[in-house]
């Protein structure tokens, strides 16, 4: 009995550990350079944020139900190259085709997935580099820079309500859409369950195949709108603008607390493990770290996370 | 023999075992004489997975001794169990199916014929050939595990153990765990004549749920009962009836399968199945199924029984042959379909495929029919907590709340949650695929009067079972299948029912 109030108690320190950190990082930060604690520099971190949650939130769907999605940091940088390519002759357009290009995307990678029967960090990983080759044709290898004639394209990015940057107002319809899917809609309920249970969920009825091909297309136009956005900021379209967010993004969602083997997980975990990492990178920036090398802190943070999380006791063996 | 002459191959005395809030062994001592069967039977809590952990090394006593040949002894892990003679024979088999009989036979202690790092097959081969002479298997140690029936991997098994007579310098004790479950009538009789063969070799503690074969098997019982030993007793002077008072501490209600309650079926078809047929798993197979029937299909492994079954839920579609549920001719090729039209599995895998453990009793409850409960595409929560609380109720579901995760509950309490699924989602037509295994006696009775009560509601029930005597006990129509075709059709009218050596003949 005390095994099981103790593994009861386990799991509640899991539960709030993330939030916890994230506290305890912010006043550290905080105490080192007071001004990071002002109310503007703190909307600058949920702008700054917002990419990474965005991109992070679409790959949560996935890792739910048991998966992983590791084509998109290339999906959001080919968004970011479709934004600036069209957005002179369509407008606004430019950021649906970008989306709507995304759940395509997502859609084929996960019929691969489920029909082919490949495993999905395989056909994820090899639609990454589809995606990013397809990117470097269409761009012709290079960054293009966004005219100033499309800047007011971008106003719903980098603009501002009442003081608040308007990508923290994007992001947090992205957390409230997200959230209500994961939480209350009949298909986050069956990803839980088939990251749980797959057998038990297939034999129960849910179309298992369905869901994943669902997931991943979330994913996917997840990517592409965080790929929109950050054209948006940096003015500009490029095949490599989102390269090095596919390891914080993965980062930010087990750190937040949902299992990489999935079944257990929130948006607001996510959310969480975002600012987790945002605040980290923040840190490190004033600890004069080379921004380079904070890939590597992201690199042991998710194992360290994934370590913690994973309650070994259950799953004897991984793969 | 005299067991007071002798010294005891095995001996526990006043083992005490406490896990925090439970005394899951109360000075439990057992004598196993060289030679001897011991059965061990109790129901589930009873301790004897206890036992045979501290048996096996697994766990450590907190109290009393452990004597080898009268030597005391501690079981460090299970390694050491096994180097000082202790064997095991799981329920769930632990052989690799991906290689060879020979590698599993000598998996983990390859040393021996290993030579400058390198395996010498042959000699492996040849000794795995002997091995498997012992207990009288004719297979080759080449052979791909894979390859072989359940039946003859347990020989395997066994084989496997008795490696251990090489390296173990006393007489040898090996535990056989359920080792029957998963064997029909036919292979069960050569596993018991093999035990008895190698009464010479090896002492067995033979523990089981299936009291008949228990009897059959063992020269002395031992019956546990909330972490005691209540009676020891030669398996010569008990009968079934007894060992099932010992177990439960009171008498087995007369009416076990409650046969007083089954209600003659209605005349309204709801499944027909029209010369079924699929591969070379079954054939030609026709049947109507009632609402509030319930249709028993008895048979042993290979007869086509358990892919009927798997059919009919979803997981393996006919290729010829017409199967019409509510006149509606239909064909599953996911289990999605089946339930779309009314089916409700309960499979014998039931912590795989019947539950999922890491969600709460009610989000498992409301799986099978989360559509009923989304209004405007979110679900209601409120209705759900609603639904699954008067399930619980209804099923007596013994469990802390609705948000408990399944994981947490006995294996009765989660076959009612698995129920309660398909009675929520208002399936006519019951799957249940082996619906007692692994559940005590307790637990059992509250399931079959479950079943009748969801028939005499006209759900219509297809039941595969362990033994002939329950698919007897609960059906109203028995199928006997042989070879994948259909080869009696008993009426199993209650004061009417069919022997087993009717329904036997019938099978091999």
């Amino acid at each position: 009995m005390r095994a099981l109030i103790d593994s009861i108690g386990a799991d509640r320190i899991r539960q709030y550990l993330p939030l916890a950190t994230l506290v305890i990082l912010v006043i550290a930060v905080g105490v080192a350079q007071p001004a990071f604690l002002e109310p503007a520099t703190l909307l600058q971190l949920a702008a700054d944020t917002a990419v990474l949650f965005i991109l992070a939130t679409g790959v949560t769907f996935v890792i739910m139900l048991g998966g992983i999605d590791l084509s998109l940091q290339s999906m959001a940088s080919l968004a970011s190259v479709i934004v600036a390519l069209t957005i002179t002759r369509l407008g606004y357009g430019a950021f649906v085709l970008a989306v709507a290009v995304g759940a395509i995307v997502g859609l084929l990678a996960g019929l691969a997935h489920v029909r082919l029967r490949i495993p999905s960090f395989i056909a994820t990983l090899a639609m990454g580099g589809v995606l990013f080759s397809a990117a470097l044709v269409i761009s012709h290898e290079q960054s293009i820079t966004l005219g100033e004639a499309e800047r007011g394209y971008q106003t719903w990015i980098t603009g501002s309500v009442a003081g608040v940057p308007s990508v923290v107002i994007v992001g947090l319809i992205v957390l409230v859409v997200a959230h209500i899917l994961q939480s209350r809609t009949a298909f986050g309920r069956y990803s839980a369950a088939i990251g749980a249970g797959e057998p038990a969920a297939y034999a129960s009825g849910v179309k298992v195949d369905r869901q994943k091909v669902i997931a991943y297309a979330l994913s996917a136009s997840f990517a592409a709108l965080a790929g929109v956005i950050l054209a948006g900021r940096l003015s500009s379209g490029s095949p490599t603008l989102a390269a090095e967010l596919l390891l914080p993004s993965i980062a930010a969602v087990v750190v937040g607390g949902t299992a990489i083997t999935g079944g257990v997980g929130s948006i607001w975990r996510t959310l969480v493990g975002a600012l987790i990492i945002s605040v980290v990178r923040i840190g490190m920036t004033f600890l004069g770290v080379n921004i380079f090398a904070q890939n590597i802190v992201f690199g042991a943070v998710l194992i360290i996370a994934v370590a913690i999380t994973i309650d070994r006791s259950k799953i004897p063996i991984v793969k | 023999m005299s067991p007071a002459a002798a010294t005891p191959a095995l001996s526990l005395a006043g083992i005490e075992k406490r896990f925090p809030g439970v005394h899951a062994l109360k000075d439990v001592s057992i004598d196993i004489m060289p030679g001897e069967v011991v059965g061990l039977i109790g129901e589930n809590g009873a301790g004897k997975s206890t036992l045979m952990k501290i048996l096996s090394g697994v766990y450590q006593p907190d109290g009393g001794e452990i004597r080898l040949g009268g030597q005391p002894t501690r079981f460090m892990n299970a390694a050491d169990a096994n180097l000082q003679g202790i064997g095991m024979v799981f329920q769930e088999q632990s052989l690799l199916t991906n290689l060879s009989v020979g590698e599993n036979i000598y998996l983990g202690t390859e040393a021996a014929f290993t030579r400058f790092g390198m395996i010498d097959w042959k000699a492996l081969n040849a000794a795995a050939s002997r091995q498997l002479e012992k207990v009288e298997v004719d297979v080759d140690p080449r052979a791909r595990t894979a390859d072989l029936d359940f039946a003859t991997r347990q020989m395997v098994e066994l084989a496997k153990t008795l490696t251990l007579e090489d390296q173990a310098a006393g007489h040898l004790v090996i535990l056989l765990d359920e080792p029957t479950s998963v064997l029909e009538r036919a292979e069960i009789e050569i596993l018991f004549s093999r035990v008895r063969a190698l009464k010479s070799r090896a002492s067995f503690i033979f523990v089981s749920h299936r009291l008949d074969e228990v009897l059959e098997l063992s020269d002395r019982i031992y019956v546990m009962k909330d972490g005691a030993v209540v009676a020891d007793l030669p398996a010569a002077d008990a009968n079934v009836t007894q060992l099932h008072q010992l177990m439960v501490g009171r008498s087995l209600q007369a009416e076990y399968y409650r046969e007083g309650l089954q209600k003659p079926f209605q005349d309204e078809v709801v499944v027909e199945a029209e010369a079924l047929s699929l591969g070379h798993d079954y054939r030609d197979v026709s049947f109507s199924l009632h609402a509030g029937e319930i249709l028993g299909i008895a048979g042993v492994i290979g007869s086509g029984r358990e892919e009927l079954t798997r059919t009919l839920a979803g997981f393996a579609p006919h290729d010829r042959g017409k199967l019409r549920i509510g006149g509606k001719e239909v064909r599953f090729r996911t289990p999605a379909e089946a339930v779309d039209n009314g089916m409700g599995y309960i499979p014998r895998e039931r912590r795989v495929e019947g539950l999922v453990l890491f969600l709460s009793v009610a989000a498992n409850i409301t799986l099978g029919n989360l559509r009923s409960l989304t209004r405007n595409g979110l679900i209601d929560n409120r209705e759900e907590r609603r639904l699954a609380t008067r399930w619980v109720d209804r099923l007596n579901v013994k469990t802390p709340s609705i948000d408990a995760l399944c994981l947490n509950l006995s294996g009765g309490n989660q076959q009612k949650v698995v129920l309660a699924k398909w009675l929520n989602a208002k399936a006519k037509v019951l799957i249940l695929d082996h619906p007692t295994r692994g559940l005590d006696v307790g637990a059992k009775e509250e399931v079959y009067e479950l079943v009748r009560a969801v028939t005499a509601e006209g759900v219509a029930v297809v039941l595969t079972s362990d033994t002939l005597e329950e698919t007897i006990g609960l059906s109203h129509t028995v199928l006997v299948m042989r070879d994948g075709a259909i080869t009696h059709r008993a009426d199993a009218r209650p004061g009417g029912k069919p022997t087993q050596v009717e329904l036997i003949e019938h099978m091999v």
